[in-house]
Order: structure tokens, then sequence, then C-alpha cells
């Protein structure tokens, strides 16, 4: 009797249990589908030629794929291909740029915030991360004044200075949470040895935290990269753009060219993909720890 | 007489002193908190200021006029005004549930060890890195009235007749655009639950279940609980990003067809750099600000009632 209720038990368990599961595969699915469905149409759309793009109903699969837009695109001898490269370059520089002064601004930041009890501490600290609520159109006219007045219109210094600031909450809140988890007595006990406050930070500290500088690395670049508005409120001259808004310029000048656009905005998305592919397990686990220990 | 002296001695040192004290801290976070003055403290300063004066369309500031309040009469006196706001509202809200419901899913889907996990975890996660100017223009080809893929797709499911014209259309138009924007955001929630998902005790979810708890009342009474926290962050995050959301609508319809899918922040935009109407426009962002600021005390409430949990400890 009781043997028989705890099989039958066990087959109920697994009955359901089988359910929930299948259930969460056949959703997985569905979600994978949408997630790739736009991101496998803009690359078969590239390799398509404009007439054959221009089709009803569509080369679901191209009949004669071509690389013909990439070679365009990546041509330094034409006009597209220079526009090109050069928002591409621009985009590189400003991104690489902001990440750099992104990390050297919030490691200090976030140590400090992590490690010292000094007064104001909390009040500055929701002070950086309410950064995040922050409209980047409320900033807009007046930070346009403001690098009008500097001389930074049409430069990328605005845009750095821009970048920095909205990647930064969040780097500090990243960072903040891998000092959290280093243990304060590996600093104490190289201040025994003899090392100054900082030799401790920069010695243990901070190769203990490379996971997490590489996490804030990886957010600024991505949103440095990404950003659409300031370099589009900023930027009017067209060497200086970086490749949002060059690929807005591409796009209002060449309307009916889809597989040239799809193609331009392929290459955009592969630097960023391909660097957070490589690096999300950093950041996974950096947002976990930032996310969960708060 | 020497307990007074000794009060005196070991007096607790006042806010200035400790601040003294600690001044090399200070140093530290420094260069973050002048960025941060240069760049945020002094433009918030600047649109207060800007949305209580009539400033010229040339942006020049020595000419501009004191006039109170008239921007924000301005403002709720248009007719556009509460089309705007309920297009928000709508945008708002159900981008921020799709997401979060489809990254809840995911997360709970995704938590679970089998062989692919990480791959797909990685392929979900690309929509979130992947440039929302990106994101716009391949939705609007997919889109498209006459070539686009979904259209057609649904065409040969039989699912239609016709190609539906999605963004042109005013009815479709906004529901169009939330899917785009669904898409783009569900991930950020993914990583955040599956992150609170780790936090939720293995042993707890195994005493349930030799409770006879069954796997939705698991879900519920012990998982769920568990991730009110992050829940919390993750959807005012949500809300906030969603809320000043701008580059999916500007490019794929600019605001139209015919106001559809005009939300506060394209409305912003187009009333400064469109009609250089800077006053209106300011005070638009005084009252987007004034909104912002409620989201926020609620999100550094949810933020640091973990915070003060982490310090007990």
């Amino acid at each position: 009797m009781s043997t028989l209720t705890a099989s039958q038990d066990r087959a109920v368990a697994r009955t359901s249990f089988d359910g929930w599961r299948w259930g969460g595969r056949l959703f997985l699915v569905f979600l994978v589908g949408f997630t790739v469905m736009p991101m496998a149409w803009m690359l078969i759309t590239s390799l398509k030629t404009g007439f054959a793009a221009m089709q009803y109903p569509p080369q679901w699969w191209p009949t004669e794929p071509t690389l013909d837009n990439y070679w365009r695109l990546l041509d330094p001898r034409g006009q597209v291909g220079q526009d090109f490269l050069r928002y591409f370059g621009n985009s590189v520089w400003v991104s690489v740029a902001t990440t750099v002064l992104a990390v050297v601004v919030a490691v200090p930041a976030a140590y400090a915030f992590s490690r010292f009890r000094f007064p104001g501490r909390t009040f500055l600290f929701f002070a950086v991360l309410l950064r995040n609520m922050f409209p980047a159109v409320i900033f807009l006219v007046p930070l346009f004044i403001l690098m009008r007045w500097l001389g930074l219109v049409n430069t990328h210094g605005s845009l750095i200075l821009t970048y920095l600031t909205f990647g930064l909450p969040l780097a500090i809140w990243l960072l903040k949470g891998f000092y959290d988890n280093i243990p304060i007595q590996l600093e104490q006990a190289a201040r025994i040895d003899g090392a100054t406050r900082f030799q401790a930070f920069f010695y243990i500290v901070m190769p203990l935290s490379t996971p997490g500088i590489i996490a804030t690395s990886i957010y600024s670049f991505i949103g440095a990269w990404n950003e659409y508005i300031y370099a589009y409120t900023f930027l009017t001259r067209h060497d200086q753009m970086t490749l949002p808004v060059g690929i807005q310029r591409f796009f209002s000048e060449n309307a009916t060219d889809w597989p040239g656009l799809m193609a331009a905005t392929f290459l955009m998305s592969v630097p960023v993909v391909v660097l957070f592919l490589v690096l999300q397990r950093y950041f996974v686990r950096a947002l976990a720890e930032g996310a969960v220990k708060h | 007489m020497r307990g007074r002296q000794l009060d005196e001695v070991y007096r607790k040192p006042n806010v200035a002193e400790r601040a003294w004290q600690s001044r090399a801290d200070y140093l530290y976070v420094m260069p973050a908190i002048v960025v941060m003055l240069v760049v945020i403290a002094y433009p918030v300063y600047y649109t207060i200021e800007l949305s209580f004066f009539k400033t010229p369309p040339s942006l020049q500031l020595k000419d501009k006029i004191f006039i109170g309040f008239d921007n924000y009469t301005t403002i709720l006196g248009q007719a556009s005004f509460w089309k705007v706001t309920v297009n928000t509202l709508i945008w708002t809200f159900f981008s921020t549930l799709f997401a979060f419901v489809l990254g809840l899913g995911a997360a709970l889907a995704l938590h679970r060890e089998f062989v692919g996990r990480a791959f797909l975890r990685a392929i979900l996660l690309i929509p979130w890195v992947v440039s929302a100017v990106a994101a716009s223009y391949v939705w609007k080809w997919m889109y498209h009235s006459d070539f686009g893929a979904i259209g057609a797709l649904m065409v040969q499911l039989g699912v239609t007749d016709q190609p539906i014209n999605f963004i042109d259309n005013t009815t479709t138009a906004l529901p169009s655009l939330i899917v785009i924007n669904v898409w783009k955001e569900f991930s950020f929630a993914m990583i955040m639950l599956m992150a609170g998902l780790q936090t939720v005790p293995e042993q707890l979810l195994r005493a349930a279940k030799v409770d006879g708890a069954n796997a939705w009342q698991r879900f519920w009474h012990v998982t769920f609980p568990h991730l009110a926290g992050v829940s919390t962050v993750t959807i005012l995050l949500l809300l906030v990003t969603n809320f000043n959301s701008f580059i999916i609508p500007w490019l794929t319809t600019g605001g139209g067809p015919a106001g559809a899918t005009d939300i506060w922040i394209t409305q912003i935009y187009q009333l400064a750099f469109g009609r250089q109407r800077w006053g209106v426009a300011a005070a638009y962002s005084v009252l987007l600000f004034l909104i912002m600021m409620t989201l926020g005390y609620f999100y550094v409430r949810a933020l640091s009632r973990g915070d003060d949990k982490r310090e007990v400890a």
C-alpha cells in the first residue's frame, strides 16, 4: 500500500515536473526564434542585391548571394567606403577613450564607496546611482549650450565627456559589488606587512577585481558605441560622425538601399556582439554580485 | 569632574570633523563627483531656469525674457499633450510588462543546467547589446509595407490575405514599436532575474518539494519572494528606460503616423531641436524630471533596503 502510494507520488511528481519542463522548452524555442529572426533577416538581406531585396514574396534565401554590399562599405577607394570607415574609426576612438576614462574614474570611487565610511557616503552613492533616472533629452539643451561655451561642439571631446557620465553610475555600482566581496583582511594583512593604503589597493585589490573591471569596460564600451542622441545633436560635421549617426545619414541618402543598410548595421553590431560574447561571463557575474547583493 | 573631561575627550566628532578626518577618502570619489556635477547638476539647474523664460530660437541666452509659468500652461493647454501622455503610458506600461514577463520566463527556463544552456543565454543576450539604431532599422525593414518579411510570412501562413501595413497605420504603429522595444530589452530583465535566482536557497526548494508542493507552489511561495527585491529594481529601471526611450520611435516612425507613436521624449526633442521652442521643451523636461525623481525615490528605497541588510550582516 505504502509502496503503491510512493510510486504514484513519484509518477505524479514526474508528470507535473515534465509538464513544466516542456512548457519551459517550448517557451525557450519561441523566445530564441523571436530573438534570432531579426538578426537572421538582417544577415540574409545584406547578402542580396538591391533588386533581389525588393521582391514580393521575398526570397527567404537569396538566389544569388553576394558580398558586394560589404565590399562597397569596406572599400577605402569609394565614397561610401571612405565614409563608413571614417565613422567606424570615430566610433572606435570615442568608445575606447570613454571606456578608459570610465575605468580610471570609477575604480577609486567604487573602492571608496565600498571600503570607507566618510560622511555623505550614502548620499553621494545614491546621487551617483540616480543618474540612471535622468533622461538624456533633459540634458540635451543645457549640454549643448555648455559644449558650445567650451568650444566642444563638433568634437569627439563633447561625446566622451557626456558618455563618461552615463557609464559611470552602473560602472561604480558593479565595481562596488566586487570590492564588497573581496575580504578586507587581505588589505589589512598587506598593511601590517608595511604596504601603504594605496599599495594595498593597487597590488592586492586591483588584481582581484579584474573581472569587475572587465565587466565595467564592456558596459562602458557598448554604451558609448551605441549612443545616438548626443552624437546626433552635438555633431553636424560628417567627418566627425560616429556609426549610429553615420548609418542614419546613409539611410536618409539611400532610402531604398536596404541590403546596403543591413550590411552596415551588421558591421556596426559585430564589434560589440563579439566583445560581449567573449567576455559575457564577467558581465553576468558582475551584475549578479551588484544586482543581488545591494 | 574626571568623567566630564573624559566625555570631552571621547566626544563623538561632529560631521565637519569626521569629514575632515576622512578628507583623504574624498579624493577617491572626487573625480566621479566632479564629472557628475559638471554634466548633471549644471544641466538640471539650467533646464529648470530655462523653463521659466522665453528664449529666442537662436538660443541667444542674453535675450531671454522671464515669463513665469507660461511655458507650463502652454504645455497643459496643447491639444496633443494628453494624447502624447496616453501614448507614453501605453508604451511604458506594456514594454515594461512584456519585457519583464519574457525575462522572468527566460531566467526560469535557463536556471536549470542543460546542454547548450550557456549558448542559449548568449544568443538571448544579443538584442540587448545591439544598438537601438540597428534594431530600429532592421525591424523597420521587417515591417516594410511591400517587401517586409513579417507581412509576407503572415500571408504565407494564411493569417491575413494582404500584408499588414504595420507602422504606417495609426492602430498598429504603437503596438509594433512596443514589440521592437520588448525585443531589445527583455534580456536585461533576464540577466537581472538570473542573478536573483542564484540567491534562492536550493534546500528550501527541496524541502518544499518533499512537503508536496507542486512546481507552481514552489515558484510562488519560495522562488518568487526571494526575487522580490531584484524584481522591484528591474521593473523600476525598465520603467525609467521606457519612459525615456527615444531612438526606436524616432528612427522608425518619427512619432507618426498622425502622432500615433509620439511620446514625451520625441515630443520634447521636436519642440527643442525641431521648432526651437526651448522654454516649452525645458518645461516639459522639468515635468519629466519630477516623474523620474518619484521613480528614483522608490529605486533608492529598494536598493538601500538591500544595502542596510548587507551592512548589518
